[in-house]
């Protein structure tokens, strides 16, 4: 039997590794995920029936509590969350760990060696799970981000690192009751988790989330240990310690940190003099160069933007608390259509947690191909004309590599200064966390679009629509006819109607179907979505078209429909808002978010007949209407669509 | 005898960790985090075997809490991680 179990171990252990391994490119990661479920599944009921506990009534409770709570967080969660997320789940780690040392560990029997183990565990996962709680609670605003300083802060750190040595060592050599060395263990553990965490501000989270992420496997497996049959739990608890060691190191070479400046709450800087004279002083300008005003041969910012050839994007935290995401997507999109070549430069540690600006990207559908490492985007930028900064800062200060003796002297950063232009899209011209000010806002080719970073690349993206229009090599001739919603429907062969309340309002419902009829008997492909909660009850919409006489096999659900919109030529809606409104999958926090729309916006073009472009039920903008291939047409429903149906009457 | 074996595989573990978890790239971090807390869930099984132990002195409550806590690790770990991969598509992905 315990041969059997070993030998399962060992198969558990090599799917675990196969899905990490699996987990080196996004095509094969999803596959690798769940080869590492399909791993836990297994070790899970080998070790229930190793330890006979198969008809224990409490391990099946806490198996199904669990999973039923695992399910509700990780469906709940919204992508903007996902660091406090990642925090709290290392705390949980870290407590099942230190409650499974305490059981054994009271447990009796225990030799030496698994009664030292126990109580480290202990120490390990209870520093876990507080110092999670603590930097989740930061992370999502329940505390202060600053670092917070107790008087006396590292007596407390000293006072409770020596109890816990001393409750460490009376557990291992059996001095006393082993249930009092447990309890100090327990209390002295979380403080320490506590006041260390507190410590560290919130833009040294990264660091911080992936050391109690390897804190986490590693108390894990600790506890492994003193158990019998523990061989799985220590292999599988030290690779996940690696991982988040690993992760660590990375972060703090990014952030050009010791793990020691972290731990002993070196984490932020005044900005003191030694920072401002240093970053000032290479970057001054000759005091003689003050005559020569705005230099003719500098383009204007919007003409460094429309002329681009290249271009770099970095995206910061700033971006992330401006939920600019798609803002810059649609940056990006624009550029391209104008033939740049657009990158994105990723900071590894941009953000409040190692990834964070990947997933943030990739949530809005932006490539991974495109966004770079620091060495790929800094070749990148020797030959970019156009570097746009959306809300960092520290990572692309150039001090860090001029003005010896400030915190960031000899951080790696994004060369954005090294773009012909730049664009800085920041909410103003502090200095970062770093307490630093950032000598690039100060060179004569970078131009400052200080506010909200939403606002500031709405700018960008109306210049470059604007000026898309003035570029003499368009097509000219064929653009302005297919402009017009008439035109467009004419050329179209499968057009999809949306009606919404708006169209009850306004009594639009015999134009909807004069419209249906007119383009059937051009032979052209007319069908109706609809949305389940268009209008005021179940089937609204349903009722008024079949009041005027639309065949119901026209009515698709929003099931049918939604998948393939993307082969619709002509959208038209009429009166709808909030479930065509693309921002219910991207702008998280939104009241619509995550609400299942009609995906109205993946047609090749989309005619509104709304009253007015002012947000529906929800409150939420609809970002469908500043799309490039949506035309709005405001105005009633009823006399608006009877303009269109004269129009295309007269047209055919 | 034991110790020394589980010793030495801790090693082993933690390098060939180290050398796998090298060669994810920095795109996927977070994910392979949030991979990282649902392996952390493994702990799961170390809860089991030790309610089992305590069944006889009756500390079953500790043991469920530390089932529960684990079993959330291992299932929210896995399905925020699934739900946070789909959502990385390449080029070619996106237009097909």
């Amino acid at each position: 039997m315990l041969s059997s179990y070993l030998f399962l171990q060992l198969v558990c252990i090599a799917l675990f590794i196969y899905g990490i391994r699996l987990m080196n490119s996004p095509e094969t990661a999803v596959g690798g995920n769940l080869i590492g479920a399909l791993g836990m599944a297994g070790a899970t009921i080998m070790t229930m029936l190793e330890a006979e506990v198969l008809t224990v009534g409490t391990v099946w409770a806490g198996l199904l509590v669990g999973s039923a709570l695992g399910v509700w967080l990780a469906s709940a969660v919204k992508m903007i969350q996902m660091p406090q997320m990642v925090a709290l789940f290392n705390g949980f780690g870290g407590a099942a760990s230190f409650m499974v040392a305490t059981l054994t560990a009271l447990q009796g029997g225990l030799n030496t060696f698994a009664l030292f183990t126990s109580g480290l565990a202990i120490v390990v996962g209870g520093v876990t799970f507080s110092g999670s709680l603590v930097a989740a609670a930061k992370l999502h605003g329940l505390m202060k981000q600053r670092p917070v300083h107790l008087k006396g802060h590292n007596t407390y750190l000293w006072v409770s690192g020596f109890v816990m040595v001393l409750a460490v060592i009376g557990m291992t050599f059996q001095i006393g009751t082993p249930g009092l060395h447990a309890a100090l263990l327990i209390i002295f553990s979380h403080l320490f988790g506590c006041v260390f965490t507190i410590r560290v501000g919130g833009a040294d989270m990264p660091i911080t989330i992936s050391l109690l992420n390897s804190f986490s496997g590693v108390a894990g497996s600790v506890a492994g240990f003193a158990l019998p049959n523990g061989a799985l739990l220590v292999v599988v608890g030290s690779i996940v310690g690696a991982s988040g060691l690993i992760l660590t190191q990375i972060m703090c070479r990014a952030m050009n940190r010791t793990l020691l400046d972290i731990l002993l709450g070196r984490t932020t800087v005044l900005p003191g003099s030694a920072a401002q004279t240093g970053s000032q002083a290479p970057l001054e300008p000759a005091p003689e160069g003050a005559p020569e005003p705005a230099q003719p041969d500098l383009p204007s910012w919007q003409e460094a933007l429309c002329g681009a050839e290249k271009a770099a994007i970095i995206p910061g935290y700033g971006m992330a608390v401006a939920q600019a995401q798609l803002q810059v997507k649609q940056l990006a999109e624009l550029l391209e259509s104008r033939g740049a070549e657009v990158r994105f430069g990723i900071h590894p540690v941009a953000g409040r947690m190692p990834g964070h600006m990947n997933v943030l990207l990739a949530e809005v559908d932006v490539p991974y191909d495109k966004l770079c490492e620091l060495d790929e985007i800094n070749a990148f930028l020797e030959q970019a004309d156009l570097a746009v900064i959306v809300g960092a800062n520290d990572v692309v200060n150039p001090a860090a590599m001029e003005a010896e003796g400030t915190p960031i002297y000899g951080m790696p950063i994004i060369r954005a200064d090294l773009a012909k232009n730049v664009l800085v899209c920041n909410y103003d011209t502090k200095p970062g966390y770093a307490g630093v000010d950032n000598s690039l806002y100060k060179m004569d080719k970078v131009h400052l679009l200080l506010g909200d970073a939403k606002d500031s690349l709405a700018e960008l993206i109306a210049v470059l629509k604007g000026g898309t229009a003035e570029r003499p090599d368009g097509p000219e001739q064929d653009a302005a006819p297919e402009e017009s919603p008439a035109a467009l429907i004419k050329a179209a062969q499968r057009v999809v109607i949306v009606p919404g309340y708006g169209m009850a309002v306004a009594q639009a419902q015999a134009q909807v179907k004069f419209l249906v009829d007119l383009l059937q008997s051009w032979g052209k492909r007319v069908e109706i979505a609809v949305h389940p909660v268009a209008g005021r009850m179940p089937g609204h919409m349903n009722v008024l078209m079949a009041e005027v006489d639309i065949p119901y096999e026209l009515l698709l659900e929003m099931d049918q429909i939604n998948d393939q919109f993307k082969d619709v030529d002509v959208v038209i809606v009429v009166g709808a808002n909030d479930v065509i409104n693309p921002a219910a999958n991207t702008h998280e926090g939104t009241p619509i978010y995550g609400m299942p729309v009609l995906r109205a916006s993946e047609a090749r073009h989309v005619i509104v007949y709304n009253l007015d472009r002012s947000p529906g039920y929800s409150g939420v903008e609809n970002t469908l209407y500043d799309m490039d291939h949506c035309i709005f047409v405001p105005g009633d429903a009823a006399v608006t669509l009877q303009a269109l149906l004269e129009e295309l009457r007269a047209a055919g | 005898m034991r110790e020394f074996v589980l010793v030495l595989a801790f090693v082993g573990a933690a390098l060939l960790g180290h050398k796998l978890i090298s060669e994810v790239p920095s795109l996927l971090h977070t994910p392979l985090m949030s991979g990282m807390n649902a392996l952390s869930g493994i702990t799961v099984v170390g809860a089991i075997t030790a309610t089992g132990l305590a069944l006889a002195t009756g500390s079953k409550l500790v043991g469920f809490v530390a089932i529960v806590l684990a079993m959330i690790n291992v299932v929210g770990g896995f399905l925020v991680t699934d739900r946070m991969l789909r959502m990385f598509k390449s080029e070619r992905g996106r237009n097909s």
